[in-house]
């Protein structure tokens, strides 16, 4: 408890993070030098899709300074292929880390040369000589489902997986519809996470100990360790990882583990010696994982005579690059969504994922949940435009309504809580709606393109990998778990350890507070490690960072080892101080932080628990050998399994909401879409810490700023990534970034101890709000807004009448005497 | 990334003389712009190696040439690789030739696929560099064979 007498959960308590990181005193993998380290450079492939014919690398491994070579072949040699989490077919595809005898991107390593400089592997990499044998590339995914040329011979086709998800009443909700909206084509872009800090992997592959050893800045240790153990023929405890601190993640960090494969290979090749491979930011864009691609076709909705959608069909098709890896899980993940913010019970969605040649996708902030929400907010942004429904009005009439919670999905999902209209009170209260809406008017006069646009969206936090079986029945993954650990050292300081790897969401500050809560002291007396490490034990199989979990799986873990700490302590204390348990109190006195007897007077500070536990433990009654001081806890989500056959189940613990208002002036003469105005409301439950919340709200919006307006993946017909660099692919940053209000509104969660929710990926809202502001500004000139990224060439393209008609593309069917 | 080029021009020789000076890699491949070193492997292949370069981007291609197509005196057809840092190239060109009165009509066409790095970092040079260099080649082989012929393309 602080002075003013309220909990340090809540406070806006300045990060323990930012001294050393806002001083360039952060440690991070590539400052990490070990003793006869060599630098891996890897030679990619120049084509999308290509057999290779020869790999010769005589001419590299003569260059001095070169140490060795790798190639795919010797790998298969030695390996097992990487898990595939699809099922058959798909689930017979031959994944390695390097090619090995066909490529199927651009930028697929296919060698890794090892020298004792990243100049001389440079030098290396360009002397390595590989033939190819060009074959058709695949560069969409509604081509490859026809199997014209297939990706992976030994699975056969280039479907990863396809499912319908069916709810509800659908073609009684079709009949009875007083409206029926159909959408031809709508399509969601492939973008990147583009964190600061590439990837980075030393791998040591110690013969010494037959251990392999890796400081690398992975996101998804315990995932990444199940993976390489399997493929590396070794031991899972033979594996350490340690990360450290890490520049942005946003999920695609999960994805290096084929390179800490690669590292450790490269290692064992090369005497034991540490291999360091530190990724370009070219690379990085090409090769390491874009976010998901989606195309949404024959969309069907139905509405009744209020404007409320009461089924949707359509057919969804996902392309997942090159190998589908943590894929396909992206096929069921956007269910814990299915809905949206949205009260309608019937639709039915056919999912169908395919490979491509195109970099493999992976976790991207706001994981494939983030094309769906897109999708139902086109999808109501469009019907409201064709019934001429405000788009307020039109959200209010089937945003799922605060008494409601909690909510069940048609699919079975639970939704804590929330109160959407009450977050569009605040934003527009934020933003000035009314004045904005008259200067929209006066500027449509004008001939200007102004929009005002909705964003409502969820980020669901705190998976139930459940959910991987329906995808693949044989799946052995369910729930979710964390591990923490907490005790007090030698010298009674306060130590905690959690099983995640933050990249700059705050934990150490978190997590100070929520163990400062439970033993009544300062947080600044509390030690939170740095990083993950799997040697401090306190990892499970799902102990990582991503999928907006840690204030519920990760405080929960570090609340439950706090709290059996100070059970323990209670004991030895009651002990010590002869006094009974609940005579005793926790705080802090002149010998720093204690416990005390209210009744006898009698204190004693930590150190002196800890001594007598640790290095003073005769004094110690042998009805207290289980005393340790040193606390493990395992958290678990209290999942089911889903019914896989019908889809059906909560598959995500907390559902943080947000809703964003845009103002966007589309320039006449040079198309540039500008933000005149912006609003980012959060709703996470009870907030830990509000400039920490606040932080991720920004950088959510960032993010999805720079997807809708600057950031494309863009490839050419024979597979070539035109936007590998930073001239081409335009990142967001503080000079291209709005300026953002941002408001709150608090609906704990009763799913978490706390009330949190987790947070941080902000379900990429300002996508669907700049698309909808886009829209508004541009359906009175027959366009409506049918991709997700919109820079002034493609708004140049639909005001030519080349994309996004809607007299050809939405289709509405209104019918009299309806039952609806 | 596909790079499609097209033209004809009129020569004073004969299709026959036209036609064996295309097929000796001999005599074509010095007019290839920016020509180091030719090394034959047999009548239909032969690697030459070019400098190639876009402002800073510069190094040494060996492209290996093979020929597709040879039917006195009527057509000639070349494939070829190459590689370079940052990208890999590929390109078949044709020459179908016809009697023009004392000459020849020499009409011809190609197209390079350019992979690779190359294609993101220098995207929008390639197609007109590419094009000025066919360009070279093709000004080379009128001036080999008939210095004074003129040039359409």
């Amino acid at each position: 408890m602080s002075k003013d007498g309220k909990n340090w959960v809540g406070k806006a308590l300045p990060r323990k993070e930012e001294g050393r990181l806002l001083r360039g005193m952060g440690k991070f993998a590539d400052d990490i030098k070990l003793r006869d380290m060599l630098y891996l450079r890897f030679v990619r492939s120049p084509y999308a899709h290509a057999k290779i014919l020869s790999v010769d690398v005589s001419e590299a491994e003569k260059l001095p300074g070169v140490v060795c070579t790798l190639t795919g072949a010797e790998i298969a040699a030695q390996t097992q292929p990487f898990i595939e989490i699809a099922p058959e077919p798909a689930g017979k595809i031959r994944d390695y880390p390097l090619a090995v005898s066909k490529v199927r991107y651009q930028g697929e390593p296919v060698v890794a040369v090892m020298a004792v400089s990243a100049a001389v592997a440079d030098d290396g990499a360009e002397a390595v000589q590989v033939e190819y044998e060009a074959l058709d590339p695949v560069m969409d995914a509604e081509q490859a489902l026809t199997d014209a040329s297939i990706l992976h011979e030994e699975a056969g086709t280039n479907r990863v997986w396809n499912g319908v998800f069916e709810y509800g009443e659908v073609e009684k909700a079709f009949q009875d519809a007083a409206s029926v909206v159909e959408i031809d084509r709508m399509h969601f872009h492939r973008f990147s996470s583009t964190p600061l800090e590439n990837n980075v992997v030393i791998g040591q592959w110690d013969a010494k100990d037959e251990h392999i050893y890796y400081w690398c800045n992975n996101s998804f240790p315990s995932f990444a360790i199940q993976f390489l153990a399997a493929h590396l023929n070794v031991h899972i405890d033979r594996i350490r990882v340690q990360t450290f601190d890490i520049g942005g993640s946003f999920g695609i960090k999960i994805t290096n583990y084929p390179q800490m494969a690669v590292c450790a290979l490269a290692s064992k090749k090369a005497g034991g010696r540490p291999i360091k491979w530190v990724e370009t930011r070219s690379e990085h864009m090409t090769s390491s994982a874009h976010g998901n691609e989606r195309t949404f076709r024959d969309t069907r909705v139905a509405l009744d005579k209020n404007g409320v959608i009461t089924a949707i069909t359509s057919r969804h098709i996902d392309d997942c690059g090159a190998y589908p890896r943590y894929e396909p899980l992206g096929c069921v993940i956007w269910s814990q969504v299915f809905p949206g913010v949205y009260r309608f019970k019937n639709a039915r969605i056919g999912f169908s994922q395919a490979v491509t040649n195109k970099c493999p996708v992976g976790p991207n902030r706001g994981y494939s949940r983030m094309q769906h929400l897109w999708f139902l907010e086109r999808v109501v942004d469009i019907c409201a435009h064709e019934l001429g429904i405000p788009a307020d009005e039109m959200r209010l009439r089937n945003y799922i309504r605060p008494e409601e919670f909690p909510y069940t999905t048609p699919n079975g999902c639970v939704y804590d809580s929330g109160n959407y209209p009450k977050m569009m009170e605040v934003a527009k209260n934020l933003i000035g709606w009314e004045g904005w809406k008259k200067r929209q008017a006066e500027a449509r006069k004008e001939g200007r393109m102004m929009g005002i646009g909705i964003g409502t969206t969820l980020d669901s936090g705190t998976n139930n990998f459940g959910q991987s079986q329906i995808v693949n029945p044989g799946a052995p993954f369910s729930g979710n778990s964390q591990g923490a650990n907490c005790k007090l050292d030698i010298y009674g300081e306060v130590v905690v350890a959690v099983g995640s790897c933050p990249q700059g969401q705050g934990h150490e500050t978190t997590a100070a507070q929520v163990v400062a809560d439970v033993l009544n002291i300062h947080p600044d007396l509390i030690s939170v490690r740095t990083g993950f490490d799997t040697e401090r034990n306190v990892h499970t199989g799902f102990s990582g960072t991503y999928a907006s979990q840690f204030a519920v799986s990760g405080l929960s873990a570090v609340h439950g080892a706090a709290q059996k700490l100070k059970a323990e302590m209670k004991r030895l204390g009651a002990f010590v101080l002869e006094s009974r348990q609940e005579d005793l109190e926790f705080g802090t006195g002149q010998q720093g932080p204690e416990l005390r007897s209210k009744t006898n007077g009698k204190s004693i500070n930590y150190w002196g628990l800890a001594n007598i536990v640790n290095v003073n433990s005769a004094v110690l009654p042998t009805e207290m050998n289980d005393v340790t001081l040193n606390c493990r806890y395992i958290w678990r989500a209290p999942f089911k399994v889903p019914d896989t056959k019908k889809k059906y189940g909560n598959l995500t613990m907390t559902y943080a909401s947000q809703l964003h208002i845009a103002v966007v002036e589309i320039e006449r003469d040079t198309l540039i879409p500008r933000i005149l105005d912006y609003v980012a409301v959060d709703d996470c439950g009870t907030v830990i810490n509000p400039p920490i919340v606040e932080g991720q709200v920004y950088g959510a919006t960032a993010h999805g700023i720079g997807a809708a307006l600057l950031e494309n993946c863009v490839y050419d017909a024979v597979g070539n990534m035109l936007t590998s660099t930073f001239s081409d692919y335009i990142p967001i940053t503080a000079m291209n970034m709005p300026n953002v209000k941002y408001g709150h509104v608090e609906t704990p969660s009763p799913h978490s101890y706390s009330g949190a929710k987790g947070m941080g990926e902000g379900g990429a809202a300002p996508i669907h709000t700049i698309s909808a502001a886009l829209q508004d500004a541009l359906f009175d000139k027959g366009i409506f807004i049918e991709d997700s990224f919109n820079n002034p060439d493609s708004l140049f393209r639909a005001l030519k009448g080349e994309t996004g008609k809607t007299a050809e593309l939405v289709k509405v069917e209104r019918r009299v005497g309806s039952k609806a | 990334m596909a790079i499609k080029f097209a033209g004809s021009f009129e020569v004073q020789r004969k299709p026959e003389e036209v036609y064996d000076f295309l097929i000796d890699p001999n005599k074509f491949a010095p007019l290839l712009p920016d020509f180091q070193g030719l090394s034959v492997q047999d009548a239909e292949h032969f690697t030459v190696r070019v400098n190639v370069g876009i402002s800073y981007i510069k190094g040494i291609a060996d492209v290996k040439m093979h020929r597709a197509e040879a039917h006195r005196p009527t057509r000639a057809q070349y494939k070829g690789q190459g590689s370079v840092a940052g990208g890999n190239v590929s390109m078949v060109a044709g020459f179908d030739l016809a009697s023009a009165g004392d000459g020849t009509k020499v009409m011809w066409e190609g197209e390079a696929q350019v992979f690779g790095r190359l294609t993101s970092v220098a995207g929008g040079l390639l197609e007109p560099l590419g094009k000025k260099q066919v360009q070279k080649l093709i000004d080379g082989l009128q001036a080999a064979l008939q210095p004074a012929s003129g040039s359409k393309s």
